[in-house]
């Protein structure tokens, strides 16, 4: 493991952004965040290539989960995406529709999305 | 030529900037803010930068028709799919094919109506009245609305399914007031157009007085009325004048209106627009000083609009019939309506010739 995961966490709740930052820091991934759809576009275009996982809230201002995951799987394809959503089902069905990797919906246990991510950045990883 | 976003403010910087990153993405879009604050010329531009721009900028307005001619507008009809459909007509989701169906006060449109529309859209589907055939469509679709859709889902006036689905981009235009430093190149960019479509027209610019006066006020019908403003001043000449004029706030109204106590929805609806600078105007209809559910029982658009056209016919009628000595036929005639009806009319609202 010489070389640390990248982490993309985007949601308008600051709160939930910093929990997230701690513990996925104090796992040893390497994370950036971002407030809001808009702000996660700019961050990957910059850096294309960059992350290996993207995980985002849904609702949120300008652009919206569902448009970020939209255009995340047609931009950078490689990236895996993991949906949270804790406004009923609407949005968790077009972020599926969307073709999120995967959609949890909150609260969501901090050690259950670390193994999601695991899995999803490294898949089999255990049968060579 | 569309009109371009005028504006140098925060918000209008990132709202350009927004733009030009999903302009090819052809995500579903839905523009909020007040009347007047450019939500079509945001949706415009949306178009003018995509691929899209060399197809067809259709438009329609959810508000102003009514449901089953909007439904027939949307999806078009098969001839003989109703009484009256004499021949097979095209809807806007076909007239839109390939380009951008931008849907105007989405939040009018009727509830009946929701359903069919989210269909439309999960699917790319339709079929016009009267057809059972399915006809394919590839239009990016941008709405707009001056209503709160959170309000109207809670109210179950709005389908939250369809909500969703539209507001995959969300842009809210913020109101001309929380953005003040637009108003000098606003001003700047319509005098300027004005001057050129109508070279005659010496209206001056604002000195910095009047501008400051100007970036003061609270501009309830946004950049409309401004423009409205700058076009008058290209005629009258007289910033002085144009200033007396604008209607102000009216500071008496907030106690008259308290909504359960609640002094948060008084605000709101003291600052709404149409409420902001008219109050005097809807007092004159329904009584403002009763509970909100009373109120709101009260208020009925069809049952004002009678009202009020009522009693704009009742004072041009009984005008004209002075002018003319009460002759009715030549009153009919200037009315441009018949006699029969001038009679009526002169029942129903009480007009007679004054007794000497
Ligand atoms: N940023 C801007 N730059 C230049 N012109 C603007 C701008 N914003 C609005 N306008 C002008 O103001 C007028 C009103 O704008 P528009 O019709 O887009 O408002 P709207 O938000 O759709 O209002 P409504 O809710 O009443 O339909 C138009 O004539 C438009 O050209
Ligand atoms: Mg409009």
């Amino acid at each position: 493991m010489a070389d640390p995961r990248r982490l993309l966490i985007v949601d308008d709740n600051e709160d939930i952004l910093s929990t997230f930052y701690e513990f996925f820091n104090s796992m040893g991934y390497e994370v950036k965040t971002a407030v809001d759809g808009f702000a996660a576009l700019k961050l990957l275009k910059d850096k294309a290539n960059f992350f290996d996982c993207l995980i985002t809230d849904l609702v949120m201002p300008n652009i919206s989960g569902v448009g970020l995951i939209s255009i995340v799987k047609k931009e950078f394809p490689h990236l895996k995406i993991i949906a949270m959503t804790g406004f009923g089902d609407q949005p968790g069905a077009l972020a599926s529709e969307a073709n999120a990797d995967v959609v949890l919906f909150k609260p969501i246990d901090l050690f259950d999305i670390e193994h999601t991510v695991s899995d999803l950045i490294n898949p089999k990883n255990d049968n060579p | 030529m569309s009109t371009p976003l005028i504006g140098v403010s925060k918000s209008i910087l990132k709202i350009k900037e927004l733009i030009s990153h999903v302009a090819n993405t052809c995500l579903n879009v839905l523009i909020t803010g007040e009347t007047g604050v450019g939500k079509e010329v945001v949706a415009q531009s949306l178009y003018a930068e995509s691929v899209r721009s060399s197809k067809n900028f259709v438009k329609i307005n959810c508000a102003a028709l009514p449901e089953t001619l909007l439904e027939s507008e949307l999806y078009g009809f098969e001839k003989g799919a109703f009484t009256g459909a004499h021949k097979k007509r095209q809807g806007k989701f076909q007239t839109a094919d390939k380009g951008v169906l931008f849907l105007d006060e989405i939040g009018d449109m009727p509830l009946s109506l929701q359903s069919k529309m989210l269909h439309v859209l999960q699917s790319g589907e339709f079929s016009p009245l009267g057809s059972d055939q399915d006809y394919k469509t590839d239009v990016w679709v941008i709405a707009a609305t001056n209503h709160n859709l959170e309000d109207s889902m809670a109210k179950k006036m709005f389908r939250e399914d369809l909500f969703y689905r539209l507001n995959i981009i969300k842009i809210d235009i913020p109101p001309l007031r929380e953005r003040k430093e637009d108003i000098p190149s606003l001003i700047e960019y319509y005098i300027r157009l004005y001057r050129s479509e109508y070279p005659e027209n010496h209206g001056s610019k604002p000195e910095p007085d009047i501008l400051e006066k100007l970036c003061q006020y609270t501009w309830p019908g946004n950049v409309r009325q401004l423009q409205n403003c700058i076009k008058k001043q290209m005629v009258l000449n007289s910033w002085e004048k144009i200033l007396d004029d604008l209607p102000r706030e009216h500071p008496d109204l907030s106690p008259q209106i308290q909504i359960n106590g609640q002094s948060r929805e008084s605000y709101s609806l003291e600052n709404h627009e149409f409420a902001n600078n008219r109050p005097s105007i809807i007092s004159e209809f329904v009584d403002l000083s009763t509970s909100s559910e009373k109120l709101f029982e009260d208020i009925s658009l069809k049952k004002i609009k009678k009202m009020a056209s009522d009693r704009v016919e009742k004072e041009v009628i009984g005008f004209v019939l002075d002018k003319v000595g009460w002759n009715r036929s030549r009153a009919a005639k200037i009315l441009k309506i018949s006699y029969k009806t001038l009679l009526y009319k002169m029942s129903e609202f009480e007009v007679s010739p004054p007794v000497k």
